[in-house]
C-alpha cells in the first residue's frame, strides 16, 4: 500500500539548482531529446534539501526511456520519498551527445528533480538490470565527478550502492560499489536507510558504517570479503575477512507481497518512454523451472496479489496517471490465479474512461489466447509465444513446459481471432542443441505461419516473427554449470537459420552473438573482472547494450590487456563440486536442487511447477521460513 | 462535442517537452483532471486536440493556444480549475474559453507570432549599438537562410518578408531582442533563424546562448504587435 506523501510538495528551487539550471538551458537545446534530462514530470516529488537528513540518487545505467520503464525505479522512489527524513531523486546515464556537452562546460552528472550533482547526494544506488549496462555504472560515476574504485573513495564521497537481478553474481562490479542488496528492495531499504541515518548522526566511518550494515540480512560488503584463487588461476572461494561477517548473504524477499509498499502515484513521463503506461505487478516469482531461467530462480517464493488489491490499486493509478493503458506485469502473468476475473473486473470499470489493458508475459496456450482476447476489446497489436526451443526434446531439457499442441492452438486461435501478427521466441545455443533443433524452429515458425494462412489472415499482411537470442548461462540456475555455446557456433547456427527462416510473411530476428558472449562472462564472472571493466572503460565501452556503442573489439582488448581470457569464463563447464563465484550469494533455493535440476535436464526429464502441490524440493521456503501465497488463499502473515 | 480554447504558458523545465510529445502530455493531464475527453473513432483512438503553430523544443511560451473538444459541456472555469491542478511542472493555464465548434482551427487562425530572446554580454554593448545593428539588418532588400529540404538538399529562402518588427535593448550585462514574425504554413520564419542571420553579420558579444522565448501569437484579423 502506498502512503501518500506526508510532506509538502515544494518546488525545487535551491540556489545550487538555480545555478545548474542555467547552465543546463546553455547545453539542453543542443542535444536530442533533452526532456529526458529537464526532470518537472507530474508526479516528481521535489523535496526541500534544507529539511530533509538523507538524499539518495536511483542511479539507472541506461537511458531516460529506458529506466522510466523500470517498476523497481517507482516502487523506491515512493518508499524512500514516504519518509519524512528521506528523498530520493532520480539520475540516468546521459546519451553520449549530453555527455559531451556536459564535460564541455563541466557540468557533473546531476539528479532531475533538484538539478544537483550526485556528489552531494548521501547515497548513489545503482540497479542491476542487465550484465551490458555494467560498463555506465561506469561511464555515470565518471561524468559525476566520483571515483570509480570503492577503495579509492573518500569519507566525502557518496556511499556507492547496487541490487537488481545482476546483484546475485555482485563479483564482476564488486570493485566500484560499496554495498550490494540481494533480494528484494522494499523493506531492506528502509533497514539500510535507518542504517546510514544512524550512522550520520553517530559520526561513524564510511568503514564502521559499513560493519554494521552488514548486520541486516541481504546486505553483501564486497570489502569486507577475500577471493582467493588458485595457482592455476581457478576460482578458489570468496571468504569473510573475520567471524562477525557473515559467510553467505541471504537474499530478501518480502513476505506480505499483498500489502507491500506499491507505487498508485508514479512519476509520468513527460516524453515517450518504452513502455509508457500503469503497471501493476499482480504477482512475484514464478515456479514454472525453466531451467535457464535466473529470475524464475532468484525471485522465489510465488506470491499473488489480492484481486481487490489489484483493483484498488488499478483505481488509484488510474486517477493518479492519466495514463490510458494499464499493464498486468509478472514473470507469467497467465498464472496469476484470478486473472480471469480481474481483467473482467478491470475491464467493466475503466474500459468506459478508455483505459485498455495489456498482458505482457502469456504462455503459448488456449487460455492465454481467450485472454488476450478478452483484454483487446479496445486495442490490438501483435501477440507473443516463447516456445523458447524448436523441439520437444529440448523443451523438456530445459523444462520449457510448452508443447506444440499448445503452441499451434494458440497460434491458430489468435489468427481467427483477428491477429495479423504473432512473435515467437526461441533461444539457441542451449545445452544439448543439435541441427534437428533448429530445424524445429523453421518448422515451427513455418506452421504457425500456415495456421495463419488458413484462418484466411490477407497474405499481405500476415506475418510471423521469429526472434532468436542466444542462451546465457546465468548464476544459481541449473545451468549454471553449462558452458555458452562458442561464438563461432553462433553465428553459424544463426547464419544456418536465415537460409531456412525465409518466406513471405516470415521474419528472422536475432541477437548479437558478440554481446551474448560479453553478456556471460560477466553473468559467470569473479572480481578479477573489475579490471577488465576498468580498462574497458578507459577504451570507451559505454551503452553496451545499444548495438550502435557495443564494440567487442573493445572488449576483447580490455580482457587482454587485464591479462584474463574472455572464453575462460564464458566456456567454462563447472563440475558440481567446484566453487563458483558467486557461492557466497544465498538465493534461498539449495545447490543440491539446481545440481538435480542439471542432472535431470540432460536425462530430458521435465520438473513439475510447485503450484499444483508437487513440490520439486528446492529448499526455499524452509531456508527463508516462507511459503507460496497464491490469490483467495488463507494467508498467515 | 463541446469545444474549448486553451491558452497556457509552457515554461521551466516542459519547454523540453516536443510538439509530439505535448498532445500526450496534454491528454494525460486532462484525464488526471478527470475531464472527459472526446476521442476520435477507430482502433488507435486520440484526443480531438490542436496546438496551434508548433514551438521549438526548448523555446519557452507565454501565451501558447491549444483547442479540446469534451465529450460534455463544462463550465470553463471548472475545466481551467481542474486542468490547472494537474499538468507538470512548467505548463501553466492562463485562460480557458468555449470556442464554437465551427471555428476555424488554430493552426489557420495563426498569423504572426512575437518572440524575444535574452542573454548575457560578454563585454559592454551600447543601445544605439544594438540599434544600429537592427537597423542596417531590416534594411537589407533580402534576407537569404539556408534551410534542409524534404529530400535533405539546402535550399535557399528569404525570410525579410516574414519579419514585421524587431528591436533591441541591453540592460547592465543582459542583452535582449524581441521580434514579430510570420507563423503559419506559408512563408513561416522561425525566430532561430532570424537570430542566426543576425547575429552572423552583427558579432555580437554574448556569453552563452540565446535562451528564447515566444511571447505570444497573433491571429488572422487582430491587431498587429
Amino acid at each position: 500500500m502506498f502512503f501518500g506523501y506526508t510532506i509538502i510538495l515544494g518546488i525545487c528551487c535551491g540556489e545550487k539548482e538555480i545555478e545548474n539550471m542555467d547552465l543546463l538551458d546553455q547545453i539542453l537545446p543542443l542535444v536530442k531529446k533533452p526532456a529526458r534530462y529537464a526532470g518537472g514530470e507530474w508526479n516528481a516529488v521535489c523535496k526541500n534539501w534544507g529539511e530533509v537528513d538523507l538524499k539518495v540518487a536511483f542511479a539507472f545505467p541506461d537511458v531516460y526511456e529506458v529506466g522510466m520503464s523500470h517498476l523497481g525505479l517507482q516502487i523506491l522512489y515512493g518508499i524512500v520519498n514516504s519518509r519524512p527524513d528521506a528523498l530520493m531523486e532520480r539520475v540516468f546515464a546521459p546519451w553520449p551527445d549530453m555527455a559531451e556537452k556536459m564535460r564541455e562546460h563541466e557540468i557533473p552528472l546531476f539528479a532531475l528533480e533538484s538539478k544537483r550533482p550526485l556528489r552531494d547526494f548521501d547515497v548513489v544506488a545503482f540497479t542491476l538490470q542487465y550484465e551490458l549496462s555494467f560498463s555506465n555504472i561506469l561511464y555515470m560515476l565518471d561524468l559525476a565527478g566520483i571515483p570509480l574504485l570503492s577503495a579509492s573513495r573518500s569519507e566525502e564521497y557518496p556511499l556507492v550502492i547496487a541490487g537488481g537481478p545482476c546483484a546475485f553474481n555482485p563479483e564482476p562490479i564488486a570493485d566500484f560499489i560499496d554495498l550490494f542488496v540481494i533480494g528484494e528492495g522494499e523493506e531492506v531499504i528502509n533497514e539500510l536507510l535507518d542504517a546510514v541515518a544512524g550512522g550520520k548522526r553517530d559520526k561513524l566511518s564510511r568503514k564502521e558504517l559499513l560493519r554494521k550494515a552488514v548486520e541486516i540480512q541481504g546486505v553483501y560488503v564486497p570489502s569486507l570479503y577475500l577471493v582467493h584463487y588458485g595457482e592455476d588461476g581457478a576460482f578458489l572461494r570468496v571468504e569473510p575477512a573475520d567471524s562477525s561477517v557473515p559467510a553467505r548473504v541471504k537474499k530478501r524477499v518480502v513476505k506480505d507481497f499483498d500489502q507491500v509498499s506499491f507505487p498508485t502515484s508514479p512519476v509520468v513521463p513527460s516524453t515517450e518512454v518504452v513502455h509508457d503506461r500503469m503497471m501493476i505487478e499482480v504477482l512475484r516469482g514464478c515456479t514454472r523451472g525453466c531451467r535457464f531461467c535466473q529470475a524464475g530462480m532468484i525471485y522465489r517464493p510465488v506470491r499473488e496479489k489480492e484481486r481487490g488489491t489489484v483493483l484498488r490499486q488499478a483505481r488509484e493509478l488510474v486517477r493518479n496517471t492519466g495514463y490510458d493503458e494499464l499493464s498486468l506485469v509478472s514473470l507469467s502473468t497467465s498464472d496469476y490465479t484470478p486473472v480471469q476475473e480481474v481483467v473482467k473486473s478491470l475491464l467493466d470499470e475503466h474500459a468506459a474512461g478508455g483505459v485498455s489493458l495489456s498482458l505482457p508475459s502469456l504462455r503459448a496456450d488456449q487460455f492465454s489466447v481467450d485472454l488476450a482476447k478478452e483484454v483487446q476489446r479496445v486495442r490490438r497489436s501483435s501477440l507473443t509465444f516463447a516456445p523458447e526451443a524448436g523441439t520437444q526434446r529440448l523443451r523438456d531439457v530445459i523444462n520449457k513446459g510448452v508443447t506444440e499442441e499448445d503452441l499451434l492452438a494458440a497460434a491458430g486461435a489468435a489468427f481467427r481471432e483477428g491477429w495479423l501478427a504473432v512473435k515467437l521466441y526461441f533461444m539457441i545455443g542451449l545445452p544439448t542443441e543439435t541441427d534437428e533443433d533448429l530445424d524445429g524452429i523453421n518448422r515451427l515458425a513455418r506452421e504457425v505461419l500456415s495456421l495463419g494462412r488458413k484462418a484466411g489472415v490477407p497474405r499481405g499482411r500476415l506475418k510471423v516473427t521469429v526472434s532468436v537470442s542466444s542462451f546465457v548461462p546465468k548464476a544459481h540456475t541449473a545451468f549454471q554449470w553449462e558452458p555458452q555455446a562458442p561464438f563461432e557456433a553462433l553465428k553459424e547456427r544463426q547464419a544456418y537459420l536465415s537460409g531456412k527462416v525465409r518466406d513471405r510473411g516470415l521474419t528472422l530476428n536475432y541477437h548479437d552473438a558478440g554481446a551474448s558472449f560479453i553478456e556471460a562472462v560477466f553473468a559467470r564472472g569473479d572480481r578479477r573482472l573489475g579490471q577488465v571493466l576498468s580498462k574497458a572503460f578507459e577504451l570507451g565501452c559505454k551503452f553496451d547494450g545499444w548495438t550502435e556503442y557495443f564494440n567487442l573489439e573493445k572488449w576483447l582488448e580490455a580482457f587482454k590487456s587485464a591479462g584474463l581470457d574472455p572464453a575462460w569464463y564464458a566456456y567454462r563447464s563447472y563440475g558440481y563440486d567446484d566453487a563458483l563465484p558467486w557461492d557466497h550469494i544465498d538465493p534461498g533455493i539449495s545447490k543440491r536442487y539446481l545440481a538435480r535440476e542439471h542432472q535431470r535436464a540432460m536425462e530430458g526429464i521435465t520438473t513439475g511447477d510447485c503450484r499444483t502441490g508437487d513440490c520439486p524440493g528446492c529448499g526455499l521456503c524452509g531456508a527463508l521460513e516462507i511459503e507460496p501465497v497464491l490469490a483467495g488463499s488463507e494467508r498467515d502473515v | 462535442m463541446f469545444r474549448y480554447r486553451i491558452i497556457y504558458a509552457k515554461v521551466g523545465p516542459a519547454r523540453y517537452i516536443s510538439h509530439l510529445d505535448l498532445l500526450r502530455v496534454f491528454d494525460r493531464s486532462a484525464r488526471r483532471a478527470g475531464l472527459p475527453v472526446a476521442y476520435t473513432q477507430g482502433f488507435n483512438p486520440h484526443p480531438k486536440m490542436t496546438f496551434a503553430a508548433p514551438l521549438s523544443v526548448g523555446t519557452a511560451g507565454e501565451a501558447e493556444y491549444a483547442d479540446m473538444e469534451l465529450a460534455r459541456d463544462i463550465d470553463p472555469a471548472v475545466v481551467k480549475s481542474a486542468l490547472a491542478g494537474a499538468m507538470p511542472q512548467g505548463l501553466r493555464l492562463i485562460e480557458v474559453d468555449r470556442t464554437p465548434e465551427a471555428a476555424a482551427s488554430l493552426m489557420a487562425l495563426v498569423e504572426r507570432a512575437t518572440y524575444s530572446a535574452r542573454a548575457e554580454l560578454a563585454s559592454p554593448l551600447r543601445d544605439e549599438v544594438l540599434a544600429r545593428a537592427i537597423d542596417s539588418f531590416l534594411a537589407r532588400p533580402q534576407i537569404i537562410i539556408e534551410r534542409q529540404g524534404k529530400a535533405g538538399a539546402k535550399k535557399e529562402y528569404d525570410i525579410r518578408p516574414g519579419i514585421f518588427a524587431m528591436s533591441g535593448c541591453v540592460n547592465n550585462d543582459i542583452i535582449k531582442i524581441k521580434a514579430e514574425l510570420k507563423t503559419g504554413s506559408s512563408g513561416n520564419v522561425r525566430f532561430e533563424e532570424l537570430l542566426a542571420a543576425f547575429l552572423k553579420e552583427s558579432r555580437l558579444p554574448l556569453r552563452g546562448r540565446l535562451s528564447l522565448t515566444r511571447t505570444g501569437l497573433l491571429f488572422r484579423g487582430a491587431e498587429q504587435g
